[in-house]
């Protein structure tokens, strides 16, 4: 092997990647968000809707369930300009990674609703809460401890996933990585940095995750 | 629009782009089928080497919890790419496909290595003992007592997981592997309409994945756990 590592040149641009994983944690989120909302109107649907609103909710979550990620944001930005909506690489990838997220998330909170009993809303009900009491003292807090492991999981699973980005040219993480391989042609260099730098994002994250729900859920859970 | 669409339809699914296609799909699915075999083999020994005790084997545990870890928790792009460029420099000269093989095999080997671990660690503890009192080896414990117990709680996600890595290995397409998402840019590139390019290949995706996440949900209500396990 006639390679010698340089680590010098790239480390230079360890300021600009950062700024590229701020990016990718911006994305990630907000198309968690997005999909938290659809994932929500989904397993309302799944749950208290009638045939025809389970049937369209299905429907959805097995196609996005069980196509790649991939070749949904393909088809959003190369197929939907033919019926004449122009999507940016930014708003393509957001878009691909919401829906793709409601699906999985639409499956995720049924299984949270599921989870609590009739027994404790009638009791809630017996105690004269209303509504809102029960969603915020019986519901939620029952909810939450069912939801938060894999929902913590999911999110570090659309951090990876914001990888994706760099292959329609928004300048994340990876995309800046991609940059810094066309300038210093020290590929080997600076993609061991790029996989640093994501161990280092979703640690952090998940740190973050773990101690939200120790504090605000009283969830147990640990980052390794 | 859609009168177009119709239109390519006869052209689009010609003798030749449909032969493309089901190549592209059979190549979609043995990157990922044969990653994940050679990565189960690696993930097992992975798992075996984290229950291991003793203070020689440390480094090797070590090792094995931080591959595990790392590779969690790297893009599949990212590794992909790695990967790409180190054969390049090592100067080995492969296909792309191997590069593909080599990269869902390695990441394949750290889920799969908790996986593995997990469904032996929920064999309960008394199990163990019970074997170190029969004095049984490694093997022995393994095929007689702890494989026997463990395998219905590691073959359902160890299949979803599968299940996960035929929609990743999409991402392969970006070093070239000629698999179903690459081909859609082939044949888009050609002068087809994406959105007739595109929908196939999702449409392919779904008739692969889709009988296989049923096979899945199947075996997971036939293999489940029984809830009254002896302990």
């Amino acid at each position: 092997m006639e390679y010698t590592l340089q680590f010098g040149q790239v480390l230079k641009y360890v300021p600009y990647l950062i700024a590229g994983a701020w990016l990718s944690l911006q994305i990630a989120f907000l198309a968690f968000c997005g999909g938290m909302v659809i994932g929500l109107l989904g397993a309302m649907g799944k749950i208290f809707g009638g045939r025809i609103v389970r049937s369209v909710v299905g429907v959805y979550v097995t196609f996005f369930t069980n196509t790649p990620q991939l070749s949904q944001i393909y088809f959003l930005f190369f197929a939907l300009p033919e019926a004449g909506i122009l999507l940016t690489p930014y708003e393509a990838v957001l878009i691909g990674m919401t829906l793709n997220a409601g699906a999985y998330l639409t499956e995720i909170q049924r299984a949270g609703f599921i989870s609590v009993h009739r027994a404790e809303l009638e009791a809630a009900e017996t105690m004269g809460m209303s509504l809102l009491q029960s969603v915020w003292y019986v519901i939620l807090p029952h909810i939450i401890k069912v939801l938060f492991p894999p929902l913590s999981n999911l999110y570090i699973i659309m951090t990876l996933g914001t990888s994706m980005a760099a292959i329609f040219g928004v300048e994340e993480l990876t995309g800046r990585a991609l940059n810094v391989n066309a300038i210093t042609f020290r590929s080997i260099e600076i993609f061991s940095v790029t996989a640093g730098l994501y161990l280092l994002v979703t640690v952090v994250a998940s740190t973050v995750l773990v101690l939200l729900g120790r504090w605000l859920f009283h969830v147990k859970g640990k980052v390794f | 629009m859609l009168a177009r669409l119709f239109e390519e339809i006869p052209r689009f699914f010609s003798h030749y782009n449909t032969i493309f296609l089901l190549k592209a799909a059979a190549t979609t699915l043995c990157l990922s089928a044969g990653g994940c075999i050679m990565g189960l083999l690696i993930g097992f020994s992975l798992a075996l080497i984290r229950i291991t005790r003793g203070q020689l084997l440390l480094p090797a545990r070590i090792l094995s919890i931080s591959y595990v870890e790392s590779f969690r928790r790297v893009p599949f792009l990212v590794t992909l790419l790695f990967m790409f460029f180190v054969y390049h420099a090592l100067n080995l000269t492969v296909s792309v496909f191997i590069v593909g093989l080599t990269t869902v095999c390695l990441i394949a080997a750290s889920y799969t290595g908790e996986i593995v671990r997990a469904g032996m660690e929920s064999v309960h503890i008394t199990q163990w003992e019970a074997t170190e009192a029969m004095n049984f080896t490694l093997v022995q414990k393994l095929r007689l007592v702890i494989l026997p117990q463990a395998w219905k709680v590691i073959l359902p996600p160890l299949f979803y997981f599968f299940l996960g890595f035929i929609k990743d290995t999409a991402l392969a397409s970006q070093i070239g592997v000629v698999e179903l998402t690459y081909s859609g840019k082939v044949l888009n590139n050609k002068g087809f309409s994406a959105a007739l390019v595109f929908g196939t290949v999702l449409a392919l995706y779904f008739t692969i994945s889709y009988p296989l996440a049923r096979f899945g949900a199947w075996m997971e209500k036939k293999v489940g756990v029984s809830k009254d396990r002896r302990r």
